[in-house]
């Protein structure tokens, strides 16, 4: 009976986490489309657009740069110097991670997080650095202000 | 169809492969979360610059997070490796699963920046479902110890939680490559591999032998990248496959050793994931693997352990190491129910059996004491852990004197009342 009762446990669990696991996995990219609504997310849970790891690569590049200005003249910080996490075995800012610090709305927390971590530096320049075609134009670098943080 | 559902996902099988990627996730955790400690000011406390992940959590739950004063981070910081190092070597497996997962939660919402990735979100998921039951301190932990089972190894388990980890590792393998075809992915219609292979350093791609060949080579990218792609959505069926099962894990593991070589991806593409492809392996085959090997140690000449059958501490100690003794690599000996301990070896004498333990290898050589319990660490698969420090330069110095205390006083141990000034240690 015990055991009757755990494997009617075991029953369910098992088929609420596959329907959820294969929603999510499908949700984002195909259900939507097909339904023509968004449907809701499960939260605490799976990832918001299921297992897209590298599923689209285009042959343009972009990366942010962030220059700290002192007495007027701006120079390059070294984005490792801007976290300063060491990973193990992988670098966290060649994913892309800094491209956060791009984002208008994250400005002033961004530019505060700059000056209480650099105080030698008087302002920081956010600048995106964006490479049209990586295969064909590999040095055409377009660098494009994003924002500038003003003095302390 | 009752009957299938039993044998896939109800029947009991042991659990001994879920208690070695108990471990597997545990390094995993660890190498992924314990790095952001190390710059607290920048990763979780109120001087980090933060971003949120509000399609991962609740807009309540971020905002109740947030509210956290810079004391109970820190503290969440402790609880964090106190849990991640209980579930690490399976104390209490399930509760410090649990308290793990809850810190891991705790600092994905304080700050995504520090760590949010899709292979985070990817652990969370295995995170969450190792929390569902203790199957995973059956064996390789403290919990088997502290329960004296000799069985431990064996023991078995509905199969649920294992099978739920190998439609997960297998679909997510599938919907990868299913990704990559259809929705937004290129791999089909352009050459993804190629322009990885043209990103500047600043981009994720490692400087690795053959890139620079590689980014000159636009046919040959494309037609590795469709290989990848067919090899992701052929996985389920060359796992599910007994007959291809073994390929497919092999090519599960290539797979990852080639990214981890070549891209700039979290290291649970290299702790997780391959231990994850080898729950595949029948567990039965792992343990009939286990008796073959026990067998064989049995009926060759085994390492003789010879100890005080008198001191409860030492009995203690001796169902331990049989309970570690996986292979069954060691043969027992109470020096006091030895006839002659010179048949032993010719320099055992019931006084040094007395002083303390002993071990006999297969070739004859005596060792006592520390370079003893050295010998089992490289015989019983459960001391792995211990090998790095007890065979740390120094050790054999330092290694003696603490053992020697212990000898000393092992008598104290466990209680012994006739024993309770240590009047039987001579």
């Amino acid at each position: 009976m015990k055991k009757r009762i755990r494997n009617i446990f075991i029953s369910i669990f098992v088929v609420v986490w596959l329907c959820a696991f294969h929603y999510e996995s499908i949700r984002y990219f195909y259900l939507e489309p097909v339904l023509g609504q968004r449907l809701p997310k499960i939260k605490f849970l799976f990832p918001p657009a299921g297992w897209i790891m590298f599923y689209r690569v285009d042959d343009q590049f972009a990366y942010p740069e962030i220059y700290g200005v002192i007495k007027g003249a701006p120079q390059v910080i070294d984005p490792h110097d801007i976290i300063r996490t060491r990973f193990i075995g992988f670098d966290n800012i060649r994913r892309g991670i800094l491209g956060a610090a791009l984002s208008g709305y994250r400005r002033q927390d961004f530019c505060r997080y700059m000056h209480r971590n650099f105080p030698v530096f008087d302002d920081f320049y956010v600048t995106a650095v964006n490479i049209p075609s990586v295969t064909k134009a590999p040095y055409d670098r377009q660098q494009i202000p994003v924002y500038q943080c003003g003095g302390k | 169809m009752g009957k299938l559902w039993e044998r896939l996902f109800l029947a009991e099988r042991p659990s001994i492969g879920m208690a070695f990627f108990r471990i597997a996730v545990a390094v995993s955790t660890g190498t992924y979360l314990i790095p952001t400690f190390f710059s607290l000011d920048r990763t979780y406390l109120s001087t980090a610059f933060k971003t949120y992940n509000p399609s991962f959590f609740t807009t309540d739950a971020l905002a109740l997070v947030q509210k956290s004063p810079d004391g109970l981070v820190v503290f969440a910081v402790w609880l964090f490796c106190l849990a991640w190092f209980c579930f690490l070597i399976g104390l209490f497996s399930q509760l410090s699963c649990i308290l793990m997962t809850f810190c891991c939660y705790y600092f994905y919402a304080l700050n995504n920046f520090a760590m949010g990735t899709l292979t985070w979100d990817i652990l969370m998921v295995t995170l969450v479902l190792m929390c569902v039951t203790p199957y995973h301190g059956d064996y390789f932990s403290v919990d088997c110890l502290r329960r004296g089972d000799r069985e431990a190894y064996r023991r078995a388990r509905p199969f649920f939680q294992q099978r739920l980890f190998q439609l997960q590792i297998a679909f997510i393998y599938f919907y990868t490559g299913l990704y990559k075809i259809t929705a937004e992915g290129n791999w089909l219609t352009d050459k993804p591999l190629y322009y990885l292979m043209n990103y500047p350093v600043q981009g994720v791609t490692k400087n690795f032998l053959l890139k620079d060949f590689l980014a000159g080579q636009p046919q040959l990218c494309y037609w590795i990248g469709v290989l990848i792609v067919a090899v992701e959505l052929a996985m389920p069926f060359l796992l599910f496959n007994p007959r291809t099962r073994r390929s497919g894990i092999y090519l599960g593991f290539l797979f990852h050793i080639l990214l981890i070589l070549t891209l700039d991806v979290p290291a649970i593409f290299f702790f997780l994931f391959p231990a994850q492809l080898l729950l595949f392996i029948d567990p039965e085959d792992v343990i009939r693997w286990v008796a073959d090997k026990r067998d064989n140690n049995r009926r060759s000449r085994r390492m003789k352990i010879i100890y005080d059958g008198h001191c409860r501490f030492c009995q203690a100690s001796v169902k331990q190491l049989e309970i570690m003794d996986l292979f069954g690599a060691l043969e027992m000996v109470d020096f006091h129910s030895a006839d002659d301990l010179k048949q032993l070896h010719p320099q055992l004498t019931k006084e040094l059996a007395h002083s303390q333990l002993h071990a006999i290898d297969w070739d004859g050589e005596l060792t006592g004491g520390f370079f003893a319990f050295r010998r089992c660490c490289l015989l019983l698969p459960m001391l792995y852990l211990l090998l790095p420090i007890v065979y740390f330069p120094g050790a054999a110095l330092l290694g003696p004197v603490i053992y020697k205390a212990i000898a000393k006083n092992r008598y104290l141990f466990h209680g012994n009342r006739a024993c309770k000034d240590n009047v039987c240690y001579r």
